[in-house]
């Protein structure tokens, strides 16, 4: 038999409960006035935590459809074209690093390669256009383009 | 008593404030028709825009307030043309729009839905201009144990009422409440679950964690439907967009039942739009289905939802306003951006912000009434919007999402927070959680444990204080009643409903 989702779940849910309460029990709690003191509430949110998490496990829903083979990987490619865009955002500068993530996901989204480009690279310059001049808002223009204008 | 509602106007009809909430209602129709952007994402997108910008707050909270209501109007159009809801609110406006739709009557269907969905804000903005002052009165008398059972009230009703699935429902609800012990504790300043990493010492922020767990859970579920369905159905033609008023007349039973009903579920703290409509639209069914023509294109069954969402959307703002509890989970992302302006919302608010609860209240009549001026000429060039392709609306919502957090905080580490919350979002509605409870509690959580711990250093950490006043033995009643009325329901219903069915 298949574990269902909701097993699966539950059991992570119990993990969690288990961490908070160790990690709460854990808290240094200096003198205060405080009756309650910062542990008992996370201590409370875990133990009903816990309860819930052992109602699922007894009584688990219909497991629903889990993306798998080429879907999942679309998805890891996905969050990993998101991770890296977070990671240039800053030195490559919105509008290179928006334009490439712009036109990978259009294309994962089905686009022809042509339809991508031109698409990706409107949003890119469209996009920065609008918030640099229509919102006043500063987007970082990337390290590398400074010293091409010569910076002063 | 009715000072706020003038002083409001004075507010809400400056220049700058009337072009937001003109904005606000364009925008929020587009959103609410965009299917995968309704109102949460909308207002998380747009609400670190707003703040940068140096919007003061009463301009801030009638731009996304205008999001809000505007998108309970956007979000019917892909139901009726596509049979695919713009938004949770819209999903029971399927059910007798498309069929309508698919008869050639689009146009008609777009007409009365509008115009119903005017008559259900309107019935519900008059119920929050009446309502809102006197519940503001009591609500002065709440302490720290009130608010903490109101808070209780708050999760039991919307774990009641959720509909498919109260355990994930009240699951949700303790990961956000769990969420929201992260950073420093402001009683005794001790650092609680930061892992010693000094960008958690704030706890999670807020905006990182609503365009996390909409946006960019979003865009993986937006992927997966595309993979999944190569292309979304035929969009019927919609032809003039006209209401006769016999159709309205025909509905009107229909729609003030369902406004009331919209009204009163929307002020229930915790429960929003799709609980109303679809309470609504259950009501209608049992009352006035005489010929079992609901679900085939039945001008009711249309009309009774629509009503019935947008006037949640106006009820909830009740306990928003004058609690400083959200009625649904979109509130909960308004009442955080208020927080965003170190407002503290609370029975306080509406005699400390008499501006900003006046001008959001007078808002939302003119809103009102521009969002059924652009929606009934407009119809057909919103729907137009269905048709922008998913690839270049995808990149579009991950834009917003990274710049919206990197304005806020031009941080790196914001960025990736918001990207692993996106994941956990995305898991979480895959496991079948709805996202709203968890919001809810991310949002209450941080007021609900100060409530808890100031009652109970006020009575030297006696529990029995949670039980001493009149008014929190009510609500704790209230509580219990909430959950287990719909159980014992359920079953007299089963009983007895063969024998006795209403005509």
């Amino acid at each position: 038999m298949k574990l269902a989702a909701d097993r699966i779940l539950s059991l992570l849910l119990l993990g969690l409960a288990a961490f908070v309460a160790v990690q709460a029990w854990q808290l240094e709690v200096p003198f205060s006035y405080d009756p309650v003191g910062p542990k008992a509430f996370p201590l409370i949110l875990s133990g009903l935590l816990a309860i819930l998490a052992i109602v699922l496990f007894v009584r688990p829903g219909a497991s629903g459809e889990w993306p798998t083979g080429a879907l999942l990987l679309r998805l890891l490619f996905t969050m990993a074209v998101l991770g890296v865009y977070a990671a240039l955002f800053i030195n490559l500068g919105f509008l290179v690093t928006t334009a490439l993530v712009s036109i990978i996901i259009a294309w994962l989204f089905g686009a022809a390669p042509v339809k991508a480009v031109v698409g990706g690279l409107l949003l890119a310059v469209g996009s920065y256009l609008l918030f640099t001049y229509g919102l006043g808002i500063s987007l970082p223009t990337g390290s590398w383009i400074e010293p091409l204008l010569g910076s002063n | 008593m009715f000072d706020f509602l003038i002083q409001g106007f004075g507010v809400a009809l400056t220049p700058l404030n009337l072009g937001l909430a003109f904005l606000g209602a364009l925008l929020g129709t587009l959103f609410g028709a965009l299917p995968g952007i309704g109102p949460i994402n909308g207002i998380a997108i747009l609400m670190p825009l707003a703040y940068t910008l140096g919007l003061p707050a009463e301009s801030a909270l009638i731009l996304l307030a205008g999001i809000y209501t505007g998108s309970e109007y956007g979000g019917r159009m892909s139901s009726i043309l596509l049979n695919v809801p713009g938004d949770a609110g819209a999903v029971m406006t399927t059910l007798d729009g498309h069929p309508l739709a698919k008869k050639g009557l689009a146009g008609p269907a777009l007409g009365l839905s509008a115009v119903s969905s005017f008559i259900g804000a309107s019935v519900a903005i008059l119920g929050l201009t009446l309502f809102a002052p006197l519940l503001a009165i009591v609500a002065v008398k709440f302490g720290p144990a009130e608010f903490f059972a109101l808070m209780i009230f708050a999760f039991a009703s919307m774990s009641a009422m959720m509909g498919k699935d109260p355990l994930k429902t009240l699951i949700g609800a303790v990961l956000g409440v769990l969420i929201s012990t992260v950073g420093v504790d402001s009683g005794t300043g001790v650092l609680r679950f930061t892992f010693d990493m000094p960008e958690l010492y704030d706890g999670i922020d807020f905006v990182v964690m609503i365009i996390g767990l909409f946006a960019v859970s979003e865009i993986l579920l937006m992927l997966e439907h595309a993979f999944r369905h190569d292309q979304d159905g035929e969009m019927a033609p919609i032809g003039r967009v006209m209401v006769k008023m016999s159709e309205v007349l025909y509905c009107k039973w229909a729609i003030l039942r369902s406004s009331v009903i919209g009204f009163v579920i929307g002020v229930l703290p915790g429960t929003g739009a799709s609980v109303a409509s679809a309470v609504a639209y259950t009501t209608e069914k049992r009352i006035s289905d005489h010929d079992n023509s609901f679900g085939t294109g039945n001008m009711r069954g249309l009309a009774a939802p629509e009503a019935a969402n947008n006037a949640s959307a106006a009820g909830s703002f009740v306990p928003m306003l004058t609690l400083g509890i959200p009625g649904s989970g979109t509130t909960a992302i308004l009442l955080g951006a208020l927080m965003l302006y170190n407002i503290n919302p609370g029975p306080m608010m509406f005699r400390e912000q008499p501006m900003v609860v006046g001008g959001l209240i007078a808002s939302l009549y003119i809103g009102n009434v521009m969002l059924l001026l652009l929606n009934l000429p407009l119809a057909g060039v919103f729907a137009r919007v269905l048709q922008v392709p998913r690839w270049l609306l995808v990149p579009s919502v991950a834009i917003l999402a990274f710049v919206g957090v990197y304005q806020l905080h031009s941080d790196l580490m914001a960025i990736y927070l918001m990207l692993a919350i996106g994941v956990f979002g995305y898991l979480l509605r895959k496991f079948g959680f709805s996202l709203a409870p968890v919001v809810l509690g991310f949002v209450l959580g941080g007021l609900m444990e100060e409530n808890l711990r100031r009652a109970l250093s006020i009575s030297g950490g006696d529990v029995g204080i949670l039980f001493q006043s009149n008014l929190s033995i009510g609500l704790w009643i209230a509580a219990a009643l909430v959950v287990l009325v719909p159980m014992f329901a359920g079953k007299l219903k089963a009983k007895f409903l063969p024998a006795a069915k209403p005509s």
